[in-house]
C-alpha cells in the first residue's frame, strides 16, 4: 500500500465525482483497504442523491430587470467628493470636528475669554508707550486719575471762582 | 465612454435582451472581456452576462430560500461588478473574482433572512420550486406516494446542505454544482488548497451520514 488513507480521503470527493480519475496508485489503495472503498462507495451514492437538487433555469424577466436596473444605474449621477459629506460617520466627525475649532476661535480671540491680572501684568510691561504720543498721555492720564479726580474737586468749591474770577 | 454612451447602447434595443455576440470574444479569457468593458464596451458586459447568469442564478438558488431571492441576488452581482468595472485589475481571476462578490452577498442574505421560512414545500397543489409547475399525478408516470417521496428527498438534501457550517455549504455548492476545482474555491474563500480539501471532505463526510436514509 503506498497512498495514506487519509491521502485517499482528500481526494474522495473528486473520485466519487469522477473529475479525478482512478490511478493504478489509488485503485492499489483501495484493493487493499476495505475501509476507504466501502466509504468511496457511500460518497458515490451521496453526490448522485445530490444530483437531484436541481437549480432553475433564470425567469424570462430576468434580463428584463437586468436591463432596466442597469439604466438606473447609468441614469444614477456620478458621485463626486460630496458623496464624502453623505457618509454619516464622516459628516458627525466633520461636525464634531468644525464645533471644536469654532469653540476655541471664538474662546481665544473674541469677548468670551477673560484674561486673569497676572496674565495683565504681563502684558503691561510690552505696552508701554514712547514718552510724548498720544497714547502714553492717555495712559498718563489714567494712571494719575485719582489726582485728576481732586482737581475737579477742587474746580467746583465757589473760592475757586474767586480766584479765578480776581487771579 | 461612459455612461452617455452605455445609454445610448442599451436605449434602441427591445427591452431585457441583450446583444447577441461579442466579436473576437471567444480568444478572450474573462478578464479581457472585463477590461472591455472597463473601457466601456457595453456588448463585453451582456457577454458576461449572458455567460454567467445561469451558473450565479443557479449559485444563489442553492444558497437563497426561494428562486425569487436568488435571481435579484444574482443581478446585484452584475450590477456590482458594472459598478467596479473602473476599479477592475486583471490580476485575479474574473470567476474567483465574481463568486467572491457572490458569495459575500449570499452570505449577508442568508444571515438577514436566517428566521425566514425557507422554500420548502411537500405539497402536491403548489408548484414545484425547481420547474414552476405542479405535479401532475394523474399521468401515470408517478404516483402521489412517489410524488411525497421525492419532495421529502429534495427537502432533506436542500436541508442538510443548508445545515451545513457556512464555509462548508459554500465550498460544497462550488465543488459539486458549480465544478469549481479546489484552487478556485481555495480563492474565492481565501483558504489553502489543503485546508478547501479538508473542508470539503468534512462537509460530504456530513452529507454521508446524515443522507443516509435516502440513498
Amino acid at each position: 500500500m503506498v497512498m495514506k488513507c487519509e491521502e485517499i480521503h482528500e481526494m474522495m470527493p473528486d473520485l466519487a465525482s469522477g473529475s479525478v480519475g482512478m490511478t493504478s496508485e489509488i485503485g492499489g489503495h483501495l484493493a487493499g483497504c476495505g475501509a476507504c472503498a466501502g466509504k468511496l462507495e457511500e460518497f458515490r451514492q451521496t453526490m448522485a442523491l445530490l444530483d437531484e437538487w436541481q437549480a432553475p433555469e433564470p425567469s424570462p424577466y430576468f434580463d428584463v430587470r437586468l436591463q432596466a436596473r442597469l439604466r438606473e444605474e447609468i441614469a444614477k449621477p456620478q458621485a463626486g467628493w460630496l458623496a464624502w459629506f453623505r457618509r454619516p460617520a464622516l459628516a458627525a466627525a466633520l461636525t464634531v470636528l468644525m464645533g471644536v475649532g469654532v469653540g476655541l476661535f471664538f474662546s481665544k480671540n473674541r469677548g468670551f475669554y477673560k484674561p486673569n491680572s497676572d496674565e495683565i501684568a504681563k502684558v503691561e510691561p510690552q505696552t508701554q508707550s514712547e514718552p510724548g504720543t498720544a497714547v502714553s498721555d492717555l495712559q498718563a492720564l489714567e494712571k494719575n486719575h485719582d489726582l485728576y479726580s481732586d482737581f475737579d474737586l477742587l474746580d467746583d468749591l465757589e473760592v475757586q471762582h474767586d480766584v479765578q474770577a480776581n487771579p | 465612454m461612459e455612461p452617455d454612451v452605455l445609454m445610448a447602447s442599451l436605449g434602441p434595443r427591445p427591452a431585457g435582451t441583450l446583444q447577441p455576440a461579442l466579436a473576437g470574444a471567444e480568444s478572450c479569457t474573462d478578464a479581457e472581456v472585463m477590461l472591455r468593458v472597463k473601457r466601456g464596451d457595453q456588448s463585453a458586459f451582456d457577454f458576461l452576462v449572458r455567460k454567467y447568469r445561469r451558473p450565479l442564478v443557479s449559485f444563489m438558488y442553492r444558497m437563497a430560500r426561494n428562486t425569487a431571492a436568488a435571481e435579484d441576488l444574482a443581478q446585484e452581482v452584475f450590477l456590482r461588478v458594472y459598478r467596479s468595472r473602473q476599479t477592475y485589475e486583471a490580476s485575479a481571476k474574473f470567476t474567483t473574482w465574481m463568486y467572491r462578490i457572490a458569495t459575500n452577498l449570499a452570505v449577508n442574505h442568508a444571515r438577514d433572512t436566517r428566521k425566514e421560512r425557507p422554500e420548502v414545500t411537500v405539497s402536491l397543489d403548489e408548484p414545484d420550486a425547481e420547474t414552476g409547475t405542479t405535479m401532475d399525478v394523474a399521468d401515470g408516470t408517478i404516483t402521489a406516494e412517489e410524488a411525497l417521496v421525492r419532495r421529502e428527498r429534495m427537502a432533506a438534501i436542500r436541508g442538510k446542505v443548508e445545515a451545513l457550517p457556512e464555509r462548508q455549504r459554500l465550498a460544497v455548492i462550488m465543488h459539486k454544482y458549480q465544478q469549481m476545482d479546489y484552487k478556485q474555491i481555495a480563492d474565492v474563500l481565501k483558504l489553502s488548497e489543503s485546508a478547501t480539501k479538508s473542508l470539503l471532505f468534512r462537509a460530504y463526510e456530513t452529507l454521508r451520514e446524515q443522507l443516509k436514509e435516502f440513498v
